[in-house]
């Protein structure tokens, strides 16, 4: 087992090597839309990266994607692409996947996609355990929209809806994921570029619905609104802001995050895939027709 | 006195009447000066070799420098003992015996052997601190010492160079370096050998007093044996190696219709070798100082840089 397990790190050391992005990319729709600084665009480097070192067929690879600047990452990746409506791109990557099982199913969603108008679809998509891989890019706000607060924007920051700061509690996504019965619930920041590619790589790797939460910065509305700085201000800041458990001694309590954000792997069960379970009981069902039959 | 010397790397030179340094029969003091770096157990040495000579009725005197030199940086200990000792201190050049517990920083204080009869025992022991390679490039120069006991042999009468950390860590405990050294420097002077022992086995951690011991009889048979001419177990020299100057030079490919003017390559480069030009480009202004650690390529968020080395022979 060891061995095995060490082959595939060696394979997947040599993928790395000729790791080239633009392979992944349609180029022709660049430079893409957003932001300047905006941590989407490292989250879909980390994802890409992670995609090449799993060695993911493009033929092979649907991505579905939701409303936002989230679900325009999608549109980026030169692959089987789905731009979806606003909350369900899990109801219909769910859909996918049980129609072809062979592809791997990416889901692209942020915060207010999955969290606002997709919680509905993020918990039973976690609770039925099917083989998607769910990125949910975090970056604590409506960006697209201008700036409306969403259901991880943190105590006391100003947005658009909250002009003298938000004083709704947050979600915490990769607890929720958890509880509803998520396989696999990681987070990462996307500072952490390697850890984030390997994590997503896990991820990918792992049969049942694996959440991701990937810390993302919106420097040009949450940032300039709240005054966090420059872009690499607030991507060097990540971990001191978002404070993983890391760096969490000898910090004081940060006004703008009541909690410490824990980084890594939070849970990796051995939860019964749905999809196979499924096709479990189709064949099983047929069999025992054609036996009534006969 | 005949100085004979030796081609083995680790012997450096011998003399052929070696002294034995007794401080009943000189009127001056006995010197003797132990270095190290932090954490070898340089004060340790000098503790044992001041409560050797307190038992034995001499007059010590110690003086040391550690302190801040915790873990990783300079330490130095100077004993002196004989019938009447006034000054703390060893001057220049009035070193009878020289312990080096890291190689640089027995090269370091030769000036302090008495010229002529000073005896240098070194462990060859390297601990490169941090600011001997500020350049990160691959195979970078850097500022440790470069000397091998070789390039040293002219400078010294008497000196051996022993991987004493090296033959410590075989007998079972790394830590007990220190303890070897003390019995490479007991054949120098005229102490029994059981006064060494026992106040070792006093000193060091219950636990690790078999091993002390036994390292102890290896320094002490390490140097006798040098001396006579018979082959020495024990670890050789092992030059340093410096791997060969990284041939690739960087280049960054950087899509300037990409590039957003984030600002993000430019202040996280550890080298700070990019810069934003006048359009709010990045540009690698410096691109010697490239190190091709991917940082920029990696949190582009424009995916705009890209890194692609390049060897030198292709670029000439």
């Amino acid at each position: 087992m060891n061995e095995q397990v060490a082959l595939k790190k060696e394979t997947q050391a040599e993928n790395n090597k000729d790791f080239e992005i633009r392979d992944y990319l349609r180029l022709d729709l660049f430079p893409h839309f957003m932001c300047p600084g905006c941590g989407h665009g490292i989250a879909l480097r980390a994802l890409l990266w992670a995609i090449h070192e799993q060695g993911i067929d493009k033929d092979k690879l649907a991505i579905v994607s939701g409303i936002g600047c989230s679900g325009r990452v999608g549109t980026y990746i030169d692959a089987n692409t789905f731009h979806t409506t606003h909350g369900r791109p899990l109801a219909f990557a769910t859909g996918l996947k049980m129609a072809r099982p062979d592809l791997h199913v990416i889901v692209i969603t942020g915060d207010g996609d999955c969290l606002a108008i997709g919680g509905n679809h993020l918990i039973h998509a976690a609770r039925r355990n099917l083989d998607i891989t769910c990125l949910m890019l975090n970056n604590e706000i409506y960006g697209m929209t201008g700036g409306q607060v969403s259901p991880t924007t943190p105590h006391d920051r100003f947005t658009t809806t909250t002009p003298a700061g938000n004083m709704e509690p947050v979600f915490d996504a990769s607890r929720l994921a958890e509880a509803a019965g998520a396989g696999f619930v990681g987070r990462e920041l996307t500072i952490h570029l390697p850890r984030l590619r390997d994590l997503i790589s896990e991820g990918l790797e792992y049969k049942g619905f694996s959440f991701i939460e990937v810390m993302s910065d919106c420097t040009e509305v949450n940032g300039r609104k709240n005054d966090l700085g420059s872009s690499p201000e607030m991507v060097l800041g990540q971990t001191r802001t978002m404070r993983p458990s890391e760096y969490d001694n000898n910090v004081v309590d940060h006004p703008f995050r009541p909690n410490s954000m824990d980084m890594g792997v939070f849970v990796r069960s051995d939860r019964p895939e749905y999809g196979e379970s499924y096709r479990n009981m189709v064949d099983q069902l047929q069999g025992l027709t054609q036996k009534g039959q006969k | 006195m005949a100085k004979v010397k030796k081609t083995d790397n680790s012997v450096m030179a011998v003399l052929a009447d070696p002294p034995k340094l007794d401080p009943k029969e000189t009127k001056e003091p006995i010197n003797v000066l132990i270095v190290g770096v932090g954490g070898q157990g340089v004060i340790m040495v000098s503790k044992v070799l001041a409560l050797i000579c307190q038992n034995l009725g001499y007059e010590v005197k110690q003086s040391e420098v550690h302190g801040m030199a915790k873990r990783g940086g300079v330490v130095f200990s100077h004993v002196r003992f004989g019938s009447n000792v006034w000054s703390p201190t060893i001057p220049m050049g009035k070193a009878d015996v020289l312990i080096a517990l890291e190689w640089a920083e027995g090269l370091r204080w030769m000036s302090y052997l008495r010229p002529g009869t000073g005896i240098f025992i070194a462990d060859t022991k390297r601990i490169v601190p941090p600011f001997a390679c500020r350049s990160r490039i691959l195979g970078a120069d850097i500022g440790y010492s470069k000397d091998t006991p070789d390039d040293v042999r002219e400078k010294v009468a008497e000196a051996f160079a022993l991987d004493a950390t090296e033959m410590a860590t075989r007998a079972g405990n790394e830590r007990a370096a220190n303890t070897l050294l003390l019995g490479a420097l007991s054949t120098t002077l005229t102490f029994p050998t059981e006064e060494w022992k026992k106040v070792i086995a006093q000193m060091v951690p219950p636990k690790t007093v078999d091993v002390n011991l036994a390292v102890f009889d290896q320094g002490q048979n390490w140097i006798d044996g040098s001396r006579k001419g018979e082959p020495v177990e024990g670890a050789a020299f092992v030059p340093l190696v410096q791997p060969e100057l990284n041939s690739v030079r960087n280049t960054l490919e950087i899509t300037a219709e990409w590039c957003k003017g984030c600002d993000i390559c430019v202040k996280m480069c550890p080298e700070r070798c990019l810069v934003l030009n006048k359009d709010q480009v990045a540009e690698l202004a410096e691109p010697e100082k490239c190190t091709g650690c991917h940082i920029c390529e990696w949190l582009c968020p424009d995916f705009a840089i890209s890194l692609n080395p390049i060897t030198q022979e292709a670029v000439a």
